[in-house]
């Protein structure tokens, strides 16, 4: 979400010092999704206050055999970077969707968004980042 | 595909074993056949596989030694029940709930002809007693002035009130009541009124209740009784009690 180490960590031990503070206050988070849903948030207030992303037409591309592949020569790190770098709420939903923890349905409720916005967002994010991966891991050439 | 299942296709889960509902069970078993849907799987486990291979500093690994904690805690139903938006809900519906009551309540205790009653209330409040033709006689005896001159059938006074004294009497025209007899007498000041029942709008039946029934408003009180489809109202001005020695509840 903030493609920056440091920044993350703080933003986790916030989350978990609100958590801890909500609870001490008899007033725990109702349901593990709290968590998701309070780090968005800081993420979110954390990267208005820095560059933001350009609002442009990403270039794309359809979804490659070769993806898993390409995938496989990449870093966590880099992967990382390029999610930071997505317009809300696309990075809010790739961030979430990816981390293979929550049913649409769940991913509804923490981001607020509607079926259709969810599903636009992850389809032209995976032609973008399939885009971005034929420029940074070009797939071999059988 | 359809647009719905499509979308539910771009947000299919990426692990097997992830529960789903039984829309995005349809839209995938309808998928499963394409070579786009299988790319997209693979292209996203792959991505998933990256997303779980990320490292986690140990300091942040202890954080998750509590897991009871990161899991939530459910609230209690007190807690619940003391949320300001439960409250408001509660409010909100318990007023809901007594209207209706109140509502329910005063359809139950309507009679029919009460609306015309009330309006002929107002009209003995507004009346002197020169508006009458002047009758000297007792009140029983008009049900025959009120048939030969008017041929007004059954307006007869109950017994109840036969023996009072009259005033004077008239006969209006009322666009609610129809053809209204009103009686001025002398004890109390007490008007009557005559008038015809209401009719089922289905049967054409005049609608009739058994006993008295007692209105009041604006100091004035009336006590109703129907007999042969015509109403009869004896009005005067004060509470109930002032009519207690001619009729009972």
């Amino acid at each position: 979400m903030t493609g920056d180490e440091a920044q993350s960590r703080q933003i986790f031990q916030d989350t978990v010092r609100e958590a801890a503070f909500l609870a001490a206050n008899g007033e725990p988070p109702a349901d593990r999704y709290w968590f998701f849903r309070e780090a968005r948030w800081r993420c979110l207030a954390a990267a208005a206050k820095t560059l933001q992303p350009e609002i442009s037409s990403n270039q794309t591309a359809e979804i490659s055999k070769q993806a898993p592949e390409q995938i496989a020569q990449l870093e966590p790190a880099q992967l990382a970077v390029w999610m930071s770098a997505a317009p809300e709420p696309q990075r809010s939903v790739l961030a979430l969707y990816y981390l293979d923890e929550f049913s649409y349905r769940e991913l509804l409720a923490i981001t607020g968004l509607k079926l259709n916005e969810l599903s636009t967002a992850l389809a032209a994010g995976r032609r973008e980042f399939q885009a971005w991966l034929n420029a940074t891991a070009p797939a071999q050439i059988e | 595909m359809k647009r719905g299942l499509q979308s539910l296709i771009e947000c299919a889960p990426i692990s097997d074993g992830r529960s789903a509902d039984r829309r995005m069970r349809t839209a995938i078993s309808r998928a499963k056949k394409s070579e786009e849907f299988s790319q997209q799987q693979g292209f996203d486990r792959a991505i998933a596989k990256l997303v779980r291979s990320t490292p986690v500093p140990g300091e942040i690994k202890e954080w998750f030694a509590n897991e009871p904690m990161a899991q939530g805690t459910r609230r209690s139903w007190k807690t619940t029940a003391s949320h300001p938006a439960v409250l408001a809900i509660a409010i909100a519906l318990a007023v809901i709930g007594f209207i209706t009551w109140l509502k329910f309540d005063e359809q139950i205790h309507t009679w029919a002809g009460e609306s015309i009653a009330r309006k002929l209330l107002t009209v003995a409040s507004a009346t002197r007693p020169s508006q009458f033709e002047p009758v000297d006689t007792e009140a029983g005896t008009l049900g025959d002035l009120f048939l030969m001159k008017h041929r007004l059938e059954h307006y007869d006074v109950p017994l109840e009130f036969a023996r009072v004294r009259t005033i004077g009497a008239r006969v209006f025209d009322d666009e609610d009541a129809g053809r209204v007899a009103h009686i001025g007498t002398a004890e109390k000041r007490m008007q009557f009124f005559l008038f015809p029942a209401q009719r089922d709008a289905k049967t054409g039946q005049p609608e009739e209740f058994a006993g008295w029934r007692f209105i009041e408003q604006e100091g004035w009180t009336g006590a109703v009784h129907a007999r042969q489809g015509v109403l009869f109202m004896a009005a005067v001005r004060g509470p109930k009690k002032e009519l207690a020695h001619y009729v009972k509840e």
